[in-house]
């Protein structure tokens, strides 16, 4: 037979067997069913993952250093950093100081408010002090009016910049700029909003398009600076390695905190990679849960097929001697059989696809941004044809190698 | 095509008891022949055609095609001798029964590896030549008994086989199309083809120019009627 060509004819005989017992072979496919939704939906919420990663990633600059007192990720290490003292607004000067090479050394500081433009308020919304520098060390630009600068930093100015998600939802529409936005029981004048910049939820991080920056010297003013816990973003100089300059800091903070060698350091240095880490980790067990659901549920529906052709082939051993009888080679049979145990797979599969979609759907509403990409589907498709194959095997096999009139004689 | 049977035994084994099929038969099959075999139930006709028609091997003794010893031939070559060198016609039909008339009958060009379009061309014409053109998208179950094995008949000589085996193919028929069956395989033998057929019937018997009979596995007579020289 030649190969292609026979291959289409297998697959017609096959699907006209398939055709006289659709209804068992679906029912034995529950397993491939979800091992294929399980396949698609890890894929897709690890794409997911990995692009809000990057969309919130890319605020922070690869060549930032923070400096805050404890790790960004501290995996239950919570009472080790308890009593270490908050960083100052003092400390962050004599650093930048200290570090000529820096290009900004820029702190900043959070805290919860209430804001409200009109009848319309938010509860709980991060509200920022930090300055001008910002600009220096986040990537995020404003996409309308102007971030504040030195002299509303040094005039304790009441103005701010909103995030993009605030602007939508609070300003309906309206050109915010210049207008006052009441944040706590204060009023500030909105001088730009962000850009979109997506949310790092997933990470349990910040939402960064629902926040809003104020000066630095304003925030401390009115929300209060004593006992206030700020962080230190450090830009690197361009070409410094990130590594050796991380010494560098740490070297530098050490001497502001006036440690003794013997003494561990009472802050820590963080940036991106931390969070790289922090996204591994979250990666690791989607695809570790992932894929030990879809081994199972396709194991047990592997063996699900298997039985069924074991079945198919017992059914058929009078069929099978037949074909044989008027010129079925060993290859044609196998290769029948194969094509049909593929054929229930991709049916189950098509169906975990078509699932899939609406797993997708839920996860982008309920957690992050996620839809069934095109190669997503090809690889489903492949694993159920590879698992159509895997289990079909030994029955095809064994329906190959019948003796032509002891199974033509089978009744 | 020549057929050569040496001193052909067939052995099942039951239950540690050996049932001697036959004990040693040998004979010549010339081209273009029309032979009868006959003889008394279990004497072994069923076990020396499947012998013939490759579906099955001697216990010992030899079996040649054109002077080659079918026991040297492979899985394939088995195949595909059966595919293009036989046809097999069974008391029973042995048709696909979820396939319908056409793919039935094409299903012998598949296996040789045809492409469609000259697979329906073979195809229809062997169901032509067997009267059944209309009948081409129905199930076997449609058909009655006599269509039925002329479906089987087309779907043997469809590869233009030298030789058509027939296992008792009116047996499951009526006198009357019974006798239209041995008129397609008259008219098949005049056009070149060997016929070999197994009947109990003298009537059937009467059509063939050469009568093999077996009585417990061993050929107990093996003449040219009278009547055909
Ligand atoms: N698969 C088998 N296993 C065991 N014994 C068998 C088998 N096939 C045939 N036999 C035995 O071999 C002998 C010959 O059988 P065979 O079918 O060739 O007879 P037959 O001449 O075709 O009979 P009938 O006219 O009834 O069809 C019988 O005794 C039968 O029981
Ligand atoms: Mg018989």
């Amino acid at each position: 037979m030649s190969s292609l060509h026979g291959t289409f004819e297998a697959a017609r005989i096959a699907l006209a067997a398939l055709r006289a017992n659709t209804a068992r072979g679906v029912l034995t496919t529950l397993g491939i069913i979800i091992g294929i939704l399980a396949v698609v939906t890890t894929m897709t919420a690890a794409n997911g993952l990995s692009n809000s990663f990057k969309e919130s990633a890319s605020v922070i600059g690869a060549d930032v250093l923070f400096v805050s007192r404890t790790p960004w990720i501290v995996m239950g290490r919570f009472f080790q950093f308890r009593n270490r003292p908050n960083l100052t607004l003092k400390e962050a000067e004599k650093l930048e100081r200290q570090l000529h090479s820096a290009i900004a050394v820029n702190p900043s500081s959070e805290t919860q408010r209430p804001v409200k433009f009109g009848n319309e308020t938010r509860d709980n919304i991060r509200i920022i002090g930090t300055t001008h520098k910002q600009m220096l060390v986040s990537s995020a630009v404003p996409e309308q009016g102007r971030f504040f600068n030195a002299y509303d930093v040094q005039a304790k100015r009441r103005v701010c910049v909103i995030g993009k998600t605030i602007h939508e939802q609070l300003f309906e529409g309206l050109d915010p700029i210049n207008k006052n936005l009441k944040v706590g029981r204060y009023d500030f004048q909105v001088i730009g909003v962000m850009e979109k910049q997506g949310s790092a939820g997933t990470f349990g991080g910040p939402d960064f398009d629902s926040q809003v920056f104020v000066p630095v010297t304003t925030f401390v003013k009115l929300f209060g600076g004593f006992n206030r816990n700020f962080d230190f973003a450090v830009k690197a100089p361009a070409g410094a390695s990130l590594e050796d300059y991380e010494f560098e800091v740490i070297g530098e903070m050490r001497k502001i905190r006036r440690l003794h060698p013997n003494q561990e350091d009472d802050f820590a240095i963080n940036k991106m990679e931390s969070l790289l880490d922090a996204f591994n980790n979250v990666m690791r067990v989607v695809l570790l849960v992932g894929l030990a659901i879809t081994g199972i549920s396709l194991f047990v529906g592997g063996v699900g097929v298997m039985n069924i052709m074991f079945v198919s082939v017992t059914e058929r051993t009078k069929e099978i001697g037949i074909r044989k009888a008027i010129g079925a080679k060993r290859r044609a049979i196998l290769t029948q059989f194969l094509l049909e145990s593929s054929v229930i797979c991709l049916a189950g599969g098509a169906i975990g696809i078509a699932l899939s979609f609406a797993a997708a759907e839920a996860i982008d509403r309920l957690l992050m941004p996620a839809s069934v990409s095109l190669p997503i589907v090809g690889v489903a498709l492949g694993v159920s044809v590879l698992v159509g194959i895997v289990a079909g095997f030994i029955p095809a096999w064994r329906a190959s190698r019948l003796n032509p009139i002891d199974a033509l004689r089978y009744e | 095509m020549a057929l050569e049977l040496r001193d052909v035994n067939k052995t099942y084994e039951m239950n540690h008891v050996g049932v001697h099929a036959l004990r040693g038969v040998s004979f010549l099959l010339a081209e273009n022949e029309y032979v009868a075999i006959m003889g008394p139930s279990g004497s072994g006709k069923s076990t020396l055609m499947n012998i013939i028609g490759c579906l099955d091997v001697p216990s010992s003794g030899q079996y040649l095609i054109d002077g080659q010893d079918v026991s040297t031939f492979g899985e394939d070559r088995l195949a595909e001798v059966r595919n293009s060198k036989i046809g097999f016609v069974f008391q029973t039909f042995n048709l696909l029964p979820r396939a319908d008339i056409f793919h039935n009958v094409e299903l012998p060009l598949i296996y040789r590896g045809l492409r469609p379009a000259r697979r329906r061309e073979l195809a229809m014409a062997a169901i032509e030549s067997v009267g059944l053109a209309d009948r081409i998208k129905h199930k076997p179950n449609e058909l009655s008994g006599g269509q039925r094995q002329r479906v089987a008949i087309a779907r043997a000589l469809v590869n233009d086989p030298s030789i058509i085996l027939a296992d008792e193919p009116t047996g499951n028929l009526d006198t009357a199309t019974g006798a239209e069956i041995m008129a397609i395989f008259d008219e098949l033998q005049a056009k070149g083809n060997s016929i070999l057929l197994v009947t109990h019937e003298e009537d059937v018997a009467r059509h063939a120019h050469r009568v093999i009979r077996l009585r417990d596995g061993l050929v107990e007579s093996d003449a040219v009627r009278r009547e055909a020289a």
